[in-house]
């Protein structure tokens, strides 16, 4: 279903990226949006879940491999980083680079023998690994343990990748983050990889009758898929200048990066970012307009809008995108890469 | 018929998320002059609401207090409507969820587009921390009345933070002194040995090192030290490690649903120490201690408040009667009434600056000695780094079904119970 | 050895229960392959059904327990009218997503009709009552729902495998289009099985204020045991489910008193993920 000709060089479709990368890069001169620091942490936060479950999709959408075990890896480079700053007193540089090899490093140990199980095994397999670093992270008395590590007051810039009184730092190092790993998928969709892995997606005996090693790779996409989960941690930790196990290496966190992908729409590249701009902002005005009323209506109406949504619309909201791409378009080109993959 | 489903879908979205957009915009609509806004940061939802609620209901009476005219209640500035020429009080609400992310953005979300002008919170040591640091960039004043981790006052660079509850190492000292007085006064007691109950969260973790710093200063022995994770189905285990150490004190911090879990489970298997204290959690819960009846008694803990403490502390009475009716009739506890005593603090402390200059009230309210009839001392000043040096709390012992107070002595009503009586004797 | 046997026992007491809460996800989740996320808070709304007819018209949890089996029979099969019906035949994980939605939305709406007060229910007929065997301490509601237990298994297990009902769910459970061939309506299947799914945790709920302090985060813990239990013992298989919350229970009180407390569930965790990579289809599965 997936052509090669839709995804071989530059198009029409990543001219419309390019021209969305260059607007978003734009938006911290418009003083009417810095001005205002809630706007600007809801669209952070927007472009680092955005990234973080493209990462995500990696191996979950296009891999078809329904991990709830990212929150491991988003949470390992997150240690990284605060470790770096708080135990070592250093810059988080070295400490993200560190993070996202042990973040990658793990996924590999964990994943090898994991994905010899097949769907639902497989998912509440990475549940109990969430579950098990979290509680051993608790107690590990190197990383923090259960007090969590928080950050000194250290000179804002770049070195540090932490500021406080202007968030567009954070805007642009999450606008790069975003870049970063949308590109990355961006090049994987057109490379022979990328179809090796959607089809070990589509059938694993299959693929490795067509030669393609499929354990390899799943486990190269698991691997990559968490190493760049660890850099979304990593600036997760940057940007809240504390990290604990219950907030970042938590069932609750692994959910949010899947729930983002699906309903975005699962492997596919808008899909994460589609996710994003609507339940970010969702849950984070919500909060604002009723969390304060105190008997958690913000999260009633947020429950009730997942249910809705998936209800009305399973494909996710890429789907309804499509839907209405589909009136402006030739029939033949409205049909893209539409299957939501799991095992 | 696609189409028209999935086109209604994106329209109602987009009319959601266009109408939480202009819901909150940056609201500087409020046009009367004399007002102040003050934040609020505590968790309303999740596993520790019951407590951030409470607190919430706290900083609302004291509020309700300073704006209106209320000359019965012997509080300070509670005879006057409005303080300061005329200003009033106005609360923004916000819920940290009990997570330390989400605690922090809204911090930045009321200082920045709430404009308000001070902060209290955020019960959750955890979420105090990133919260105040963020308070204090903004040179925002961070009144925080009952995160218990003594690190929060040990940030020397911190000017505009202030807790008025005492700490978890205060605490464990008195803890380990109400021993020592008991080896000394009781017969046979013989009190050698120390079992320390937990949940592994920052508070349960920070009062078991200082409780181990404690015992080990006032030569007890450690013997069970055993942490668990809040929220179980269960504690068999741990209290079955306990009780296989069998130590003569139980030291516990454990918080609501937990603590009745381990009193039962205690009960279940037939166990029980010597004595066994509390910190401010479960125990002192006034509604968990009457749903355990009798299965609570005997317990010790430390209390900053309870409704017994009446004849000490008159000004109370009235002051929670407008707390009860924020709370379905729930008396104040420890932690609440610290919420309470913050908010009081920092409005005598604009009334006496004289100043909305956030870093004048600061200096103010180190420099001065506040009355405060809700406090145990009657009176709060703040030591460099933000702690109430004259944080009292007093270690009670539940008696049928009433906290009663039994150390330190002087401030003493009844005599303690010991050593706790056994399950069937009772 | 005293202690091992009490230890022992409080971990298959505890087995017991989480089978009991357990069975109905394993029943809905082998015909339907549908993960309802929303499993414990069936257990919280339960015991608040119980708190609630205790509290207000003294009935003892022994007796309501069947009110909370029939409250969560009905909200169970809503859930499939309403929710889980249009997520049949789409992307796998749309009903997983849906009922985490549902999750959020069941606590939090009883955060806030019922305030976050833990509520414990006093003066039960078997509250806190225990009896000696030797040197060991069996406490009777821990007994009693363990036998409530299996009952409620070995009902549902004797229901799927030996009635005409059960012959129809099964059919079902293999190929839905042939089984519509047959003229079974699974429409009505469907419905059925989630209602009863949802009324065998419903007893567990209900059952559960008799020990344990109700609050909106109750059911937390319990559904993710009840995951483990159901993907440990195979899919679809009650006695798999009943063998593998049994042993979970075990290796809980084995683990957090032999190892340490804190290490009681990563022990569980650790002996699904043993379990599976020995037998990649969980201990009865095939």
């Amino acid at each position: 279903m997936v052509t090669p000709m839709h995804h071989g060089a530059l198009k029409r479709k990543d001219l419309f990226w390019l021209a969305l990368v260059a607007l978003m890069a734009l938006v911290p001169a418009v003083s009417a949006i810095t001005a205002n620091s809630f706007l600007m942490h809801v669209l952070i936060l927007i472009l680092l879940f955005a990234s973080m479950a493209q990462a995500w999709n990696i191996i979950g959408g296009y891999g078809g491999q329904t991990s709830f075990g990212h929150s491991v890896f988003f949470g390992i480079g997150a240690y990284g980083a605060g470790m770096a700053v708080v135990t070592y007193g250093l810059s988080p540089w070295p400490g993200i680079g560190v993070g996202m090899l042990a973040a990658a490093t793990v996924a590999v140990l964990i994943s090898y023998p994991c994905f010899k199980l097949s769907g639902h095994y497989f998912a509440i397999a990475t549940f109990a690994v969430v579950e098990i670093f979290n509680r051993m992270f608790l107690v590990w008395y190197w990383v923090g343990g259960a007090l969590g590590l928080d950050y000194p007051m250290v000179e804002e810039g770049f070195k540090n990748l932490m500021w406080y009184d202007s968030k567009t730092g954070y805007y642009y190092c999450a606008l790069v983050l975003f870049v970063l790993i949308f590109g990355i998928v961006r090049f994987l969709e057109g490379h022979r990889f990328g179809y090796y892995l959607r089809a070990v997606r589509e059938g694993q005996e299959t693929a490795e009758s067509l030669g393609v090693n499929s354990t390899a790779v799943k486990l190269t996409a698991m691997a990559l898929s968490a190493a760049l989960a660890g850099l979304c941690g990593a600036f997760f930790v940057q940007y809240n200048l504390r990290v604990d196990p219950g907030m970042v290496m938590s069932l609750d966190m692994s959910m949010k990066f899947v729930l983002v992908t699906i309903l975005g729409g699962a492997g596919t590249l808008a899909g994460p970012l589609l996710g994003a701009a609507v339940l970010i902002p969702l849950q984070e005005y919500t909060r604002a307009l009723w969390g304060g009323l105190g008997g958690g209506v913000d999260l009633i109406v947020f429950g009730v809008l997942i249910i809705v949504i998936v209800v009305k619309q399973p494909a996710g909201i890429s789907g309804i995108v499509r839907d209405i791409a589909k009136r402006f378009r030739r029939p033949a080109d409205a049909k893209g890469g539409t299957s939501v993959g799991t095992a | 018929m696609v189409h028209c489903k999935s086109r209604m879908t994106i329209c109602l979205l987009i009319a959601v998320a266009v109408t939480l957009m202009l819901g909150v915009a940056p609201a500087t609509t409020l046009a009367q002059e004399k007002v102040i806004k003050i934040g609020t940061i505590f968790p309303l939802t999740g596993p520790v609401a019951l407590a951030g609620q409470r607190c919430k209901a706290a900083v609302e009476t004291a509020v309700e207090i300073l704006n209106n005219k209320h000359p019965n209640i012997k509080v300070p500035l509670a005879d006057k409507k409005g303080w300061l020429a005329g200003y009033k009080f106005v609360l923004v609400h916000t819920d940290s969820q009990g997570k330390p992310d989400v605690g922090k953005a809204e911090a930045e979300r009321l200082i920045n587009q709430e404009g308000v002008w001070a902060l209290i919170g955020a019960y959750n040591s955890s979420v105090s921390m990133p919260a105040s640091m963020v308070a204090e960039r903004a040179k925002k004043i961070f009144m925080c009345g009952a995160s218990s981790s003594a690190a929060l006052t040990q940030r020397p660079d911190m000017k505009y933070f202030f807790r008025t509850a005492s700490t978890d190492e205060v605490e464990s000292h008195e803890f380990v002194e109400v021993l020592k007085w008991l080896n000394k006064t009781q017969k046979n007691a013989n009190v050698k040995t120390l079992g320390l109950i937990y949940e592994n969260s920052v508070f349960g973790k920070h009062a078991a090192e200082e409780a181990k710093k404690a015992a080990a200063a006032g030569g007890f022995t450690v013997v069970a030290d055993v942490p668990f994770t809040p929220g179980a189905t269960n504690l068999d285990s741990e209290v079955q490690t306990v009780k296989s150490k069998n130590p003569d004190a139980l030291f516990g911090a454990v918080l609501g649903a937990d603590y009745a879990l381990m009193v039962k489970t205690m009960k279940k298997m037939n166990w029980i120490p010597k004595v066994s204290l509390n910190y401010c959690s479960g125990y002192q819960d006034p509604v968990i201690a009457k749903q355990l009846g009798p299965d609570a008694d005997f317990f010790m803990g430390s209390t900053g408040y309870s409704p017994e403490f009446a004849g000490m502390m008159p000004a109370v009475a009235e002051v929670e009667k407008i707390f009860k009716t924020k709370t379905n009739n729930v008396p104040y506890d420890s932690d609440s009434i610290q919420e309470t005593i913050a908010m009081l603090v920092l409005a005598q402390a604009i009334e006496k600056a004289k100043s909305l200059d956030p870093e004048v009230v600061a200096k103010t309210l180190y420099a001065n000695t506040w009355p405060s009839p809700l406090s145990l001392s009657g009176k709060v000043a703040f030591a460099p780094g933000g702690q109430n040096k004259l944080a009292l709390s007093i270690v009670t012992q539940l008696q049928g079904g009433k906290y009663k107070r039994i150390f330190p002595t002087e401030k003493a009503d009844t005599k303690p119970i010991f050593p706790m009586k056994a399950w069937d004797k009772r | 050895m005293d202690t091992l046997l009490q230890v022992l026992l409080d971990g298959i007491l505890n087995g017991m229960l989480y089978a009991l809460v357990a069975v109905g996800l394993c029943l809905i989740w082998g015909v339907m392959d549908v993960i309802n996320f929303a499993h414990g808070e069936y257990v919280m709304i339960a015991m608040y059904v119980t708190y609630w007819l205790g509290f207000l018209a003294n009935v003892d949890p022994l007796i309501s327990m069947f009110a909370g089996g029939l409250f969560i029979f009905i909200l169970g099969a809503l859930t499939y009218r309403l929710i889980i019906k249009y997520t049949i035949g789409k992307p796998p994980l749309s009903a997983l997503l849906a009922t985490f939605g549902l999750a959020m939305l069941l606590k939090n709406l009883c955060l806030n009709q019922f305030t976050p007060n833990f509520r414990i229910l006093s003066d039960t007929w078997l509250g806190d009552k225990t009896f000696q065997l030797g040197a060991l301490i069996v406490p009777l509601p821990q007994l009693v729902t363990a036998i409530v237990a299996l009952v409620v298994v070995g009902l549902t297990y004797y229901m799927v495998r030996s009635t005409r009902f059960g012959w129809a769910v099964q059919a079902t459970a293999m190929d839905k289009e042939a089984a519509e061939l047959m003229g079974i309506n699974t429409e009505r299947i469907y419905l059925l099985v989630f209602g009863i799914g949802g009324a065998t945790v419903g007893l567990a709920g209900g059952i559960m204020p008799t020990y344990l302090a109700v609050h909106p985060e109750v059911g937390t813990m319990f559904s993710l045991i009840a995951f483990i239990c159901v993907a440990m013992g195979g899919f679809g298989s009650i006695p798999g489910a009943l063998v593998a919350a049994i042993l979970i229970g075990v290796v809980e009180a084995l683990g957090g008193y032999y190892i340490a407390p804190v290490f009681k569930y990563v022990a569980v965790f650790g002996l699904y993920l043993a379990v599976v990579f020995l037998r990649p289809k969980g201990i009865f599965g095939w």
